[in-house]
């Protein structure tokens, strides 16, 4: 690039414009400007152009502008942290460990107290309050780690235990409902529904109503303090998703029910749709496919400051899980999809210009696609493959496949993915694999879910078609089968017609609680959908269902638990 | 387990001298900015009915935060920088959502039945020639151009706003002068 010889000068005479010069820049440019009437018309240019926009009508505000802020000042007081949401006062301003202690005791207490399958329905105590998950860094020697692989054998029978085998020591469990803490439903007529935010107890209580969509609610994310619920709607045939947050508790700020439309996207395929919460809940990831052709980008959401605004301008950029660190200072996993992926690690700033992944501080991770770790930081779920783009946003398209690993530090601010091993252990990797699939761990750390698993090569299976889209398949990082065959939950789960729409583990690390989508045949009326509560049992037990709420007259769902409670640093 | 509602209790006098100070303070900002505020979002996003909006959730946000400014001097600088924000966050979202309804600036989406560019560019105002002008040029330019002309401010009280240094601001407005002047060319004025 050339600079002519003016441009200099340009820039002085700018600034001679609002005062903005030194006495040795006024000097200078006076002088150019008595030998160049090129400048001299710049200047006369410039000058016009600030008294025709200093010029410009001024207008009065609307009349109502002060009863208007007033209005959604007074609406922001109210609001009062509900009972069931407090966070338990025992944490508040305790050290980490003691938490963790008291944590442990309370959990003790509830697991003599409460059976081991809870009734939907029974009286169930208050998740927040009851446990606290530990939060090693990975470099804590405490770390858990992943047991040897252990080669599938020749193909079970189903029914087979999906529980881990008694010689792998357990995760420390949490305890908790199995009921989920909140979820979204579409109620009233289906032509006419709203969206409420539903409190997951036996006396099912509208937490607050929400801005209803054009269409239902597909994926959902409580934040880590249960005050934002953030989720993703469709809306309506459009081919389009819209990201939204509710303020669902909470104090200070906006008032309960306040929604917030993030961004419009393109509907996709799991990739897109996958929301990620910072530990300390003050910042939200997600992705965003531009309806403009824009490609794929990274936006971030945050409530203290109520502004989105897009991290990355690239076009092929998905978010990934957050990675912990001081409370504010986590950094994003961001992945730029591609013939071989590239995962990023960022710290997030608010910046006006959005970023290129590519300029991240760490190194990067080669052939890795949206990292997806485990809430204590311990564990980590990746793609590896090549991908291609489809439509406007991007797919496995060859050896695509999730990899489990352990999420260890490399001591300099960087991260080691170690003892990698494919997620599915019982499947042969091609040319032809997975395209794509959801992904989503527990609160325990241990137990993760898979579904909508779109594979392409030939079938796995002589018994049964796998890996199949429409199964959910239940497994456990400390489990050395990986995930199998066997660790699908049982066929008859869901009604045959059913289509998974979101499957949440629960804190328990035993339930899942999946919202299944039935489509009403014969016209384009917005499906249906349920929720259902899945006890996994092992051996030759089948599963336990029992339906939380059908969606006989609308839809239920996605659900949301609350992951492990925010421990105060001292 | 009673679900507890709301707790009455009487404000100590400490606190209630402190909000009603904290009352009139925001009553005299208001007062004082409501109007420069709504033209200049107004001149951002070219939309009477937005720049409302956009100003309203400015002085709302305003509120909240009023414990956090603590230079008199900076509280200008303060409210423009959250006016700013505000408008870039609508105009990102507008930016999103265009396929679904009406995105583009008010002026420039205006229905014409009149004969052509040249006939049009004669028939609108100066006001609204203006306008079209200034909604042709990149946000960030358009902002630092409207903070310096309209509201009149230095460079140093743009790089408040904006969070910029003071030669990029420089750097910045410059750019943004030149982009103008090509807008208004095209808009028919001379020069």
């Amino acid at each position: 690039m050339t600079m002519n010889r003016h441009e200099p000068f340009e820039e002085l005479i700018s600034a001679s414009l609002s005062g903005d010069l030194t006495d040795a820049e006024r000097q200078r440019l006076d002088a150019h400007l008595d030998a160049c009437a090129e400048c001299r018309g710049t200047l006369a240019a410039f000058a016009d152009q600030r008294r025709i926009v200093a010029g410009l009508r001024h207008l009065a505000p609307p009349r109502d502008l002060g009863a208007r802020v007033r209005t959604g000042i007074e609406g922001g007081r109210a609001g009062a942290l509900p009972w069931w949401r407090r966070p338990a006062a025992i944490f508040a301003g305790v050290g980490g460990g003691l938490a963790v202690v008291a944590g442990a005791l309370l959990a003790l207490v509830l697991l003599n107290g409460s059976p081991d399958d809870p009734q939907i329905g029974a009286e169930t105590p208050s998740p927040t309050a009851t446990f606290a998950v530990p939060s090693p860094s990975p470099s804590e020697p405490s770390a858990p780690t992943l047991p040897p692989i252990v080669a599938p054998t020749a193909e079970a029978s189903p029914g087979e235990s999906a529980e881990p085998p008694p010689s792998v020591e357990p995760t420390p469990t949490p305890v908790g409902s199995p009921e989920p803490d909140v979820f979204l439903a579409l109620t009233g007529p289906l032509d006419n529904a709203e969206l409420s935010v539903r409190d997951g107890s036996d006396v099912e209580t509208a937490l607050t109503d929400a801005e209803t969509p054009a269409g239902e609610p597909i994926a959902a994310e409580l934040s880590p303090d249960g005050e934002w619920l953030a989720y993703v709607t469709s809306l309506g045939l459009s081919g389009m998703n819209e990201v939204r947050a509710t303020r669902i508790a909470g104090g200070e700020g906006p008032a309960i029910g306040a929604t917030y439309v993030l961004g419009q996207s393109i509907a996709g395929g799991p990739f897109l749709e996958h929301l990620f919460w910072s530990g300390d809940g003050r910042q939200l990831a997600f992705t965003v496919a531009d309806p403009e052709g824009g490609g794929t980008d990274v936006w971030i959401f945050e409530p203290d400051a109520e502004r989105s605004w897009q991290l990355t301008d690239v076009g092929n950029a998905y978010a990934g899980s957050w990675v912990a660190g001081r409370p504010g200072s986590e950094a994003l996993w961001v992945s730029m999809a591609g013939e071989r992926p590239v995962s990023y690690l960022l710290s997030v700033d608010a910046n006006d210009e959005a970023i290129n992944p590519a300029d991240s501080e760490f190194p990067a991770a080669e052939n890795a696609f949206q990292p997806i770790v485990s809430p204590n930081g311990a564990f980590v779920i990746y793609w590896t493959g090549s991908m291609e783009r489809a439509g406007d946003e991007w797919e496995f398209t060859e050896a695509g496949m999730p990899w489990l690993a352990e999420n260890g530090g490399d001591g300099d601010g960087g991260y080691e993915f170690e003892q990698a091993r494919p997620l599915y252990s019982d499947v042969t990797i091609d040319r032809e694999a997975f395209n794509s699939a959801a992904i989503a761990w527990g609160p325990d750390s241990d137990a993760y879910a898979v579904w909508d698993a779109a594979w392409t090569g030939p079938p796995q299976s002589t018994i049964e078609d796998y890996p199949v889209e429409n199964r959910v398949y239940f497994g456990h990082a400390t489990d050395p089968r990986g995930l199998t065959r066997v660790h699908a939950i049982d066929a008859g789960d869901l009604p045959a017609d059913a289509y998974v729409v979101d499957v949440k583990v629960s804190p328990t690390g035993r339930h899942l609680v999946i919202t299944a989508g039935r489509p009403r045949p014969g016209d384009l009326s917005p499906p249906l959908a349920d929720l259902f509560l899945i006890t996994r049992n092992t051996g030759d037990l089948a599963d336990e269902v029992e339906v939380i709420r059908s969606g006989d007259d609308g839809w239920y769902g996605p659900a949301a638990f609350i992951g492990h409670p925010r421990i105060e640093s001292p | 387990m009673a679900v507890p509602g709301p707790i009455p209790w009487d404000v100590p006098a400490v606190s209630r001298r402190a909000a009603d100070h904290r009352e009139s303070e925001f009553a005299r900002l208001f007062e004082e900015y409501s109007a420069p505020i709504y033209n200049y979002v107004l001149r951002m996003v070219g939309d009477p009915d937005r720049a409302a909006d956009i100003t309203q959730d400015t002085f709302i946000k305003a509120y909240r935060k009023l414990d956090t400014v603590t230079e008199a001097s900076s509280t200008r600088s303060w409210l423009y920088r959250i006016a700013t924000n505000t408008a870039i966050d609508d105009m990102r979202r507008r930016r999103m959502v265009s396929p679904m309804g009406d995105d583009a600036p008010t002026y420039a989406n205006r229905p014409d039945d009149r004969p052509g560019p040249e006939a049009q560019v004669m028939a609108a105002t100066l006001d609204e020639r203006v306008q079209r002008a200034l909604l042709q040029l990149r946000p960030n330019h358009r902002q630092c151009l409207l903070l310096s002309d309209l509201d009149d401010m230095s460079a140093h009280q743009i790089g408040e706003v904006m969070g910029l240094s003071y030669a990029a601001v420089r750097t910045l407005l410059c750019r943004a002068r030149g982009e103008m002047r090509r807008a208004l060319a095209a808009e028919g004025f001379a020069r």
